[in-house]
């Protein structure tokens, strides 16, 4: 992730990226200074994206401003009645998250924070890695090859809330089919594990996000494999390097800016989980599963803690930015090479 | 062993490993087709029987969870949604993909800059000016179909507009041009022209965000209390109520997978087309 050139990875000129659309025009003429035509086209344009511009406003841009101004409010069961009349409280909602050791909803948030990043560390990892993995074995020519690559989509079109539903059952302690296959048929294990509670029901729903995620990693994946030119493996393959080297000097560098957006959006997504543990494990996972989003969900709408909920999903939206720089500045490259 | 031989070999091997692989990543979904043919006895000692699989389940569940309600919204919520955000995202992707515009770039930005924000962060006020909507206009929205639709929309409306910005991208602009100089407007070259060629774009953006709305949960639990609960919904109560009635509770979600299923293998050609172009192009 390094932002060093190496030979096997394509220089491309450094500085911020150009223009990403119609690259044809010169950089920046500003359609106000430009003809009656221009400046028409640019209205047409405006209308265009009139309505779904409303919607993201009415929607998403408004409600969050407002969010964000009740984090620094006082809102609780008490004041909520006075809504966004309730006592400024400044940063008091984050001084309490962030720093008050004796405040029980200060550890409940480094609890589910710490939660949130192994689950997403372990989920976005391992999806990647399986989705390529099995996306190198479709690449090839076998039998059936058409159904396979299809059949192999289905776990991800099974809605979140049935995967949860479905694993929660298949990890029952007794009758469940995980516990059978691992220790009365297999024997891998001596004795049952208990998976819905205490330190396991983290995995509880890490494999099913995995399971879920990995036919849409292997998706995008095999479509990026597909479009590397043979040749290129092949005049390698004269050259004597083996699978290995092919993989790790043609195919990876290659698959660089399909990992890039993968690793961005996968991280988001995982980081707002709420569905599976919900679902799996109820409003409160126990301390060994909660997320943040549960975290949120349930302060907020359980316990009326509205205030704390709102500062602790802008402090959530904050991470994620920095997620985004950082994410920025280790694929800026790639992606103006996906862009070309 | 020769070299033939060998390579002979490890092709078998690889291609056993792929349905290995294939049976590894099914076996979770089958698990779920064969539990919900069971008795609820049968999946509590184990006992299955896949010979003499049983329909009871299905019909039981739909009188205890009244499933019929929740397919009904579902169905009606998510179709509205998707249509409307394939119909927004398509204006403003092909507004992104043909026209430069002073804030094109800012637009653009923000659009992907909507997935950034946590639903938790403004559930809370969309509830609200729903509740103020209720209370001090004739707008019903709150567990409304009309507001669960409107609020998908948004959702949904952002990554389609990448998409379809990505299928209007391959679409040649001398097409419009043509159109144009043979008396269209430019609203006359997009609709008859333009989006009649965007036709498997259309498809794609309208399954994936039906796709999504289905599995949406967190806003759906705030904001519906009984006319407009979905799915989701359905199942979390039922899971209240029935805990261990796991032969419903599969057969739930036997019937809550079907139709996305379909959806989604009679669009995959062009879905997958979607999914990867919008990707490819981030």
């Amino acid at each position: 992730m390094s932002t060093t050139p190496t030979a096997d990875m394509p220089v491309t000129e450094a500085g911020p990226a150009p223009a990403r659309r119609r690259p044809r025009l010169p950089s920046r003429p500003r359609p106000a200074r430009a003809g009656i035509a221009e400046r028409r086209r640019a209205r047409f344009a405006y209308w265009l994206i009139a309505p779904a511009l409303a919607f993201m406003v009415l929607v998403h841009l408004i409600p969050t401003a407002a969010g964000t101004f009740l984090s620094f409010l006082d809102l609780n069961t008490f004041t909520f009645q006075r809504l966004f009349g309730a006592p400024w409280a400044g940063l008091d909602n984050y001084d309490s998250i962030l720093f008050d050791a004796s405040n029980p909803l200060h550890s409940g948030f480094t609890n589910a924070a710490s939660n949130t990043a192994f689950y997403t560390a372990w989920t976005v990892g391992l999806t990647l890695l399986g989705g390529l993995a099995i996306a190198l074995l479709l690449n090839r020519s076998f039998p059936g090859q058409r159904m396979v690559r299809t059949l192999m989509l289905t776990p991800w079109v099974v809605p979140s809330f049935v995967v949860a539903v479905l694993w929660q059952f298949m990890w029952q302690r007794d009758a469940g089919i995980v516990n059978k296959v691992l220790v009365d048929y297999t024997g891998v294990l001596g004795e049952r594990p208990t998976w819905l509670l205490g330190e396991n029901s983290m995995w509880a729903i890490i494999v099913p996000s995995i399971w879920r995620g990995i036919p849409f990693a292997m998706l995008i994946f095999l479509a990026g494999l597909q479009a590397i030119p043979r040749e290129l493996h092949e005049a390698a393959a004269i050259d004597g390097a083996g699978p290995w080297q092919r993989f790790r000097h043609i195919t990876l560098p290659l698959l660089r800016p399909l990992i890039a957006i993968q690793l961005l959006f996968g991280v988001i997504y995982s980081a707002y989980q709420f569905a599976i543990p919900y679902i799996m494990l109820g409003s409160n996972p126990g301390p060994s599963a909660d997320l943040l989003m549960t975290l949120v969900m349930r302060q907020s709408f359980s316990n009326n803690l509205f205030g704390y909920g709102a500062a602790v999903s802008t402090l959530l939206m904050l991470a994620m930015l920095f997620w985004v720089l950082v994410w920025y500045r280790a694929f800026r490259r790639d992606l103006v090479e996906a862009a070309r | 062993m020769s070299a033939a031989t060998r390579r002979r070999w490890t092709n078998w091997a690889l291609n056993a490993l792929t349905y290995g692989v294939l049976i590894v990543m099914m076996a979770p979904v089958l698990w779920l087709v064969a539990s919900s043919m069971q008795t609820s006895g049968q999946l509590a000692n184990g006992d299955y029987d896949l010979l003499q699989p049983t329909l009871q389940a299905f019909s039981d569940m739909w009188k205890s969870i009244d499933f019929e309600r929740y397919l009904a919204n579902s169905i009606v919520i998510c179709t509205g949604a998707a249509a409307l955000a394939t119909a927004f995202a398509s204006s403003a992707g092909y507004a992104l993909a043909r026209f430069r515009f002073r804030g094109d770039r800012a637009y653009g930005l923000t659009v992907i800059g909507t997935q950034l924000i946590p639903g938790s962060l403004f559930l809370l006020p969309v509830f609200l000016g729903f509740v103020w909507l209720k209370q001090n206009t004739p707008i019903a929205l709150l567990d409304t179909h009309l507001g669960m639709i409107l609020v998908y929309t948004a959702f949904f409306t952002p990554l389609s507009i990448y998409f379809m910005r990505a299928f209007f991208q391959a679409i040649p602009r001398e097409l419009e041009e043509a159109a144009m100089v043979d008396g269209c407007t430019r609203f006359g070259a997009f609709v008859r022209v333009v989006i009649p060629n965007a036709a498997p774009g259309l498809l794609a953006t309208f399954v994936y965000a039906f796709l999504f709305a289905w599995d949406e949960l967190m806003f759906a639990t705030a904001l519906t209390e009984q006319d407009a609960e979905t799915i989701p919904i359905g199942i979390r109560n039922f899971i209240g109520n029935y805990s261990e009635e796991y032969d419903q509770l599969m057969a739930a979600g036997v019937v809550s997978t079907i139709p996305v299923i379909v959806a989604f293998f009679a669009t995959q050609r062009w879905l997958v087309k979607g999914l990867t172009a919008g990707a490819v192009k981030g």
